[in-house]
């Protein structure tokens, strides 16, 4: 019964559109995206300047589960109903092999060239850039010690204490292999060999009974660190603010952690394909509104001009600050994308017993 | 002309299960043979990897051991507020309601509020120097399994009722009458006539749970997959054709435990009681 959960929201979403009052005449831009702060932040900065840029109305959909399962089954039943949507770093070569997105058209987006290569995707243009990182509750540490590296995570004797890793291979195993020594950019080379994947999980069986929990979402990993669950764990760098603010210690360890970029695209048959490009333009090219945004979720993006609208304190927590990025990998969604069946199997079965 | 008006009272309840649980169903196995062509490679896949078939025996023990715990803490609560005068029993029904209003989220969220290693119980037992540092109760099978007893006990409790309201109590008070003692009559009288109702409930508890999703993914530690969630993860990955497989092979074992269940439930209660001799 339970797990019918997951697809609620997506026939809730589709219900209230295809009944909602928006079906008038007005012009409407609909705008899938997550839920939450994103959600909020989006509503408070994006598009009311997306309004008085275009004269057009929004209506902002926030998908709680996978984008993409939503779009599939807009497309099998022939009626798009989002206009551009958020499309997450692990969505991004799953949306592109199945072909549910529609190419950017660059030359109407951004014929004067100012984005940098880096934001521009065949298919999507950088919305926002994450980390999947190492957080630490300062106060559980041995005194004057703090880890600092995926080795000091794997030292169960200077650091004992439950910790926690997201329950799939991916950003887990690269973590595994960085802390027996492989380098940040042989990852996906190493894993890519059936003798890489035997000693990354090797590598994990050193730590398996000190994990008694392998968190399954964002908030979850949160969850477990404010409630003194584990002490150590990985999670998204957004949301390590909020625990901050709540008055818990933990810190950020950006050593060895993943590099993301999630998307805004457009799906194939968007009612409104055009204007799609007019609300990408204000999500990603619009130096002032991103700096808005970031002060609420440490999401940044490749809007021209962003970093000079900070502060240095400010700037220090974003991932793509200069240090932080540069002592990060970028993660290989996909590598992923095309080895996540084979792996997960081996995974469920390596948690299994 | 009185038969055909009474078949027709049956339409509604015809037309909904068509529409909503048989056909799809139908599309479910043509999604798990078709893809896009006839194939069994995802049934071939299922058997082959050990992981499957392995989640698959966990499910079933997990909604077994659920199931039986439920009817056993159940049936007597069911029978303790059957024998309450008529106003009680509203009253005492209305208490076992109650949680069930609640989304079973929060009811296994809560679990964690009281188990955690910073929760209720550990701080209560370090206070109180009953042990040094927290026990670890969160994230284990018995963590998963309190918590699924604790949703599904209400229905339990609520089916074996219903089948308990039927019986005539004056039944059991004319076998004390004849000379039976007390358990004499509950074993001879009550059991028998309410033991169809209780295993009802079991196999009700029992269904339900071999579909549990949340619980297991929130309370449960590595181990305690249940295949809900492999489901799941193939449906983010837009593997709907395996996705349908894994879920016909849970929609047949379940079937076949369930007649199982009911079959042997039977036959170990005839032996049990010595009814029907």
């Amino acid at each position: 019964m339970t797990y019918k959960l997951k697809l609620m929201p997506a026939a809730a979403v589709t219900l209230a559109l295809l009944t909602g009052p928006a079906l008038a005449q007005d012009k409407v831009l609909t705008i899938a995206g997550s839920g939450g702060a994103v959600k909020d932040a989006t509503e408070q900065i994006f598009l009311p300047a997306f309004t008085e840029a275009t004269g057009w109305s929004t209506k902002f959909v926030a998908a709680e589960s996978n984008i993409m399962l939503e779009v599939e089954t807009m497309l099998k039943a022939g009626n798009m109903l989002y206009d551009a949507m958020e499309v997450s770093a692990s969505a991004y070569p799953t949306g592109v092999q199945n072909g549910f997105l529609a190419p950017i058209d660059y030359a109407l987006l951004d014929p004067d060239n100012t984005l940098p290569e880096a934001a521009k995707k065949e298919f999507g243009v950088v919305a926002a850039a994450y980390s999947t990182v190492l957080v630490q509750r300062l106060d559980k540490n041995p005194e004057g010690r703090k880890m600092e590296s995926w080795a000091d995570f794997w030292d169960l004797e200077t650091f004992p204490g439950p910790r926690s890793l997201k329950r799939q291979p991916q950003y887990t195993l690269e973590f595994a292999l960085l802390a027996d020594g492989v380098a940040k950019d042989e990852i996906y080379e190493v894993l890519g060999t059936d003798e890489g994947l035997d000693r990354a999980f090797a590598k994990l069986d050193e730590i398996k009974d000190s994990i008694p929990v392998w968190w399954t979402s964002g908030a979850q990993s949160v969850q477990l660190l404010s409630d003194g669950e584990v002490f150590y764990s990985t999670t998204y760098n957004g949301r390590v603010n909020k625990l901050q603010e709540s008055g818990i210690p933990v810190e950020i360890m950006w050593n060895g952690g993943a590099l993301h970029t999630s998307y805004v695209g457009i799906p194939k048959g968007a009612p409104n394909y055009e204007m799609a490009h007019e609300w990408i333009r204000v999500r990603t090219m619009r130096p002032e509104l991103e700096a808005e945004y970031v002060k609420f979720l440490p999401y940044p993006n490749f809007a021209p001009g962003l970093f000079d609208t900070m502060t240095e304190e400010q700037a220090a927590q974003m991932p793509t600050f200069k240090a932080n990025a540069d002592a990060q990998f970028v993660a290989d969604e996909e590598f992923w994308a095309a080895n996540i069946d084979r792996i997960q199997e081996r995974f469920d079965e390596w948690l299994l017993f | 002309m009185k038969r055909i008006s009474l078949i027709w009272l049956l339409l509604p309840a015809v037309l909904l299960l068509a529409a909503f649980i048989v056909m799809p169903t139908f599309d479910l196995i043509r999604a798990s043979i078709f893809d896009p062509d006839f194939t069994f490679k995802h049934f071939q896949r299922l058997v082959e990897r050990g992981v499957y078939i392995d989640v698959m025996w966990r499910t079933v023990r997990v909604s077994l051991i659920v199931a039986v715990i439920c009817t056993i803490v159940g049936y007597p609560v069911a029978m303790f507020i059957n024998l309450q005068p008529k106003k009680r029993q509203v009253a005492l029904l209305f208490l076992i309601l109650i949680p069930m209003w609640m989304s079973v989220l929060i009811r296994t969220f809560a679990w964690i509020v009281v188990l955690g290693r910073e929760g209720l119980i550990n701080d209560l037992m370090i206070g109180l120097g009953m042990t040094d540092g927290p026990v670890q109760m969160l994230y284990t099978s018995g963590t998963v399994i309190t918590a699924m007893v604790q949703i599904m006990l209400p229905i339990q409790i609520i089916t074996c009722y219903s089948a308990m309201t039927e019986i005539d109590l004056d039944l059991m008070r004319a076998a004390r009458v004849l000379g039976a003692r007390r358990w004499q009559a509950l074993t001879r009288v009550y059991l028998p006539l309410s033991y169809d109702g209780t295993l009802t409930g079991l196999v009700i508890v029992f269904m339900m749970s071999m579909g549990f999703f949340i619980t297991p993914a929130l309370l449960g530690g590595r181990q305690d997959m249940m295949i809900a969630n492999l489901i799941e993860f193939q449906v983010q990955h837009l593997n709907w054709s395996f996705a349908a497989a894994i879920g016909i092979v849970l929609l047949v074992l379940t079937v076949s435990m369930i007649l199982l269940l009911r079959w042997t439930g039977r036959f170990a209660f005839r032996r049990l009681l010595n009814v029907g001799r």
